[in-house]
């Protein structure tokens, strides 16, 4: 398969001199073309660091990395914004849906944002409800949805713009079992069916244990891949 | 999808903190159009005064006669029947009225006051003062040219000579040729300015016993009265490009009170419109602060779903303006029924300096000033949320949503 993200000797460091402190040390890895990746590790260990780099949050501070071949390292701010609204998608730890957007609107954001057509961004997400059983809830503010349907919100927001990368940080840590297992077979499903890759930072071994592979942060430096 | 369906759900979210600002802009706006409005009748009754008393075009000539011999009488407008017979013809003209002011003293047995007078078409003159100028029981027309002329008396002067109404006075003045004259005329009864310097001094007396007392027919001025005082400045350039040598300007140029006063009143509401605008941007840099504040995380959020700076800060514009534009329209409401309260209410202003008597109070509502006043403090509230956002909207995304 393809090589879809692809990490170099990334570090990341905070602070200047005496008070530097380094989350990442020269992390390298790739990810392929519709490839299921855990990372895992402690609190504190630099996943949430790793995802928000390969996300185009945060710049990292030395080394390269690339999205399809194209290198990131370098873009400024303007241009990460412009990836991240065609290129990526997010899966949140809790949720982050916007509370004044209704559910259509929330999973329409994305679109909206990268100049679709209402006509088909109607289509596109009643189709994508449907298959998620949220039609029903399509008027409804977040704050009128459970749990497991937030999440699921979350999942259709993230996918709805067909991305090459989603990221999605402790996707079942707010939720119960049964839940994270609907939203994690979910995640699946759009993988297999969209192509999208997916890096997963999860510290629940029912989510690693469903993923195709997985590294392992240890104090900001890369261990185990297995 | 509908960013102002979005906009007023937020505004709609944040409750009592909304309602906070609203009424504090609702409330500034309400002082600013009631002061504006009470500041615009204050105007209009001060325009209304300049015109009334000199007309909206006035004729004058400057160049004294030689002839009249060093007397300082100010008569050198001669030929004007001429004038005012022509000015008759012109459709924009509603009345011309002349003027011929002169001065000396006024005596009522040992008693004497020097006086500021006037010789004036009797039956017109009151009728254009209007509520500006009132008497005690004169008739009208006065100042009939009989034997024994008519003079009308500013109310102090009447005091100062114990005259009451039918008293015989003297008029003592220099003619055109310098000579002392005199005349005996009967007081029609006394007059109110409201001003007590002229009130002190001032007579009327008519325009034939003048020419009588002076040995001149020419007067001071020629005051025109129009249909529209809009047409003041046409009428004036006419005028004056067909009378070489004469004088013509319109009310404006010579409403110094006026004009002294307009400048006193912008001042001062513009000081209190600076203050309630600068509350007013506080107001809401305050309420938006609170709001990114409590909203970090869907700021954060929408910039990792690639949403643009820009549109971050519209969204919150145009909260602002929501916000801005629901207060404003509560305070034009409460402006309207205030300023109507009021009205209704009739009630006086006390003497003002060089006053003796109050005035009513009375506000202009005008919906051209509430709606670009209100557009002003929309602008205002505008401008407050996109200094509050581009301030504090560029939040780290990463140790945010962490």
């Amino acid at each position: 398969m393809a090589i879809r993200l692809e990490l170099a000797a990334v570090s990341k460091s905070y602070g200047h001199d005496k008070n530097q402190i380094t989350a990442l040390h020269e992390i390298s890895f790739t990810l392929a073309e519709g490839e299921f990746l855990a990372v895992q590790g402690p609190s504190g260990s630099g996943k949430s660091t790793l995802l928000n780099i390969c996300g185009l949050i945060d710049p990292p501070s030395a080394g390269h990395y690339s999205l399809n071949g194209t290198a990131l390292s370098q873009l400024n701010t303007k241009a990460r914004c412009g990836y991240r609204r065609r290129e990526i998608g997010f899966i949140f730890q809790r949720h982050q849906l916007i509370p004044a957007m209704t559910v259509y609107e929330n999973i329409a954001y994305p679109l909206l944002l990268n100049g679709i057509r209402k006509k088909q961004i109607k289509l596109d997400v009643e189709q994508l409800l449907v298959r998620m059983g949220l039609i029903h809830r399509r008027a409804h503010l977040p704050k009128q949805l459970s749990g497991g349907e937030r999440q699921r919100v979350g999942i259709a927001r993230a996918l709805i713009k067909r991305p090459q990368l989603v990221i999605a940080d402790e996707p079942s840590a707010s939720l119960d079992h049964q839940h994270a297992h609907a939203g994690l077979q979910l995640m699946r499903e759009l993988n297999r069916e969209y192509g999208a890759s997916f890096l997963i930072a999860s510290h629940d071994p029912f989510v690693i244990d469903r993923c195709d592979r997985k590294i392992e942060l240890l104090d900001g430096r890369l261990g185990a891949s297995t | 999808m509908s960013w102002l369906r979005i906009a007023l759900r937020n505004v709609l979210r944040d409750g009592t903190r909304v309602i906070n600002t609203l009424l504090i802009i609702a409330v500034g706006l309400t002082a600013l159009l009631v002061g504006s409005g009470f500041m615009l009748s204050t105007y209009d009754a001060l325009q209304e005064i300049a015109m009334r008393s000199e007309g909206h075009v006035i004729v004058t000539d400057d160049n004294p006669d030689p002839a009249l011999g060093g007397t300082h009488q100010q008569l050198n407008l001669s030929g004007w029947q001429t004038l005012q017979s022509s000015l008759w013809k012109d459709e924009r003209v509603v009345r011309v009225l002349p003027r011929a002011r002169f001065e000396g003293i006024i005596s009522k047995g040992n008693k004497s006051a020097v006086f500021f007078g006037s010789g004036v078409d009797s039956k017109e003159e009151f009728r254009v003062h209007g509520p500006f100028l009132r008497t005690d029981g004169v008739l009208n027309p006065w100042l009939t040219p009989q034997e024994t002329p008519d003079v009308v008396l500013g109310a102090q002067l009447a005091r100062t000579l114990n005259a009451t109404k039918g008293d015989l006075l003297t008029l003592h003045t220099q003619n055109r040729h310098g000579e002392n004259s005199e005349i005996t005329v009967q007081l029609a009864g006394p007059y109110h300015t409201g001003t007590p310097e002229i009130d002190n001094h001032s007579l009327m007396t008519s325009l034939t016993t003048v020419a009588t007392l002076l040995d001149t027919d020419n007067i001071s001025q020629l005051s025109i009265y129009l249909h529209q005082r809009e047409a003041s400045a046409a009428v004036q350039t006419l005028l004056q490009n067909s009378l070489n040598g004469i004088t013509v300007q319109t009310w404006q140029q010579r409403a110094e009170l006026y004009h002294k006063v307009k400048a006193i009143y912008d001042r001062i509401f513009g000081v209190m419109g600076f203050i309630i605008l600068v509350v007013i941007f506080l107001a809401i840099s305050n309420t938006i602060a609170l709001a990114i504040h409590q909203r970090r995380e869907e700021i954060a959020t929408l910039s990792a779903l690639g949403t643009n700076p820009s549109r971050i800060y519209a969204n919150f514009i145009l909260e602002a303006c929501l916000i801005g534009l629901a207060a404003t329209t509560l305070g034009m409401l409460l402006s309207y029924a205030i300023s109507n309260g009021i009205n209704l209410a009739e009630l006086m202003m006390p003497a003002p300096p060089g006053k003796t008597e109050g005035y009513p109070i009375f506000i202009y509502i005008s919906w051209p000033h509430y709606l670009i006043t209100s557009a002003m403090l929309i602008i205002v509230a505008a401008f407050a949320a996109f200094l509050t956002t581009y301030r504090v909207a560029r939040t780290n995304i990463a140790r945010t949503l962490s």
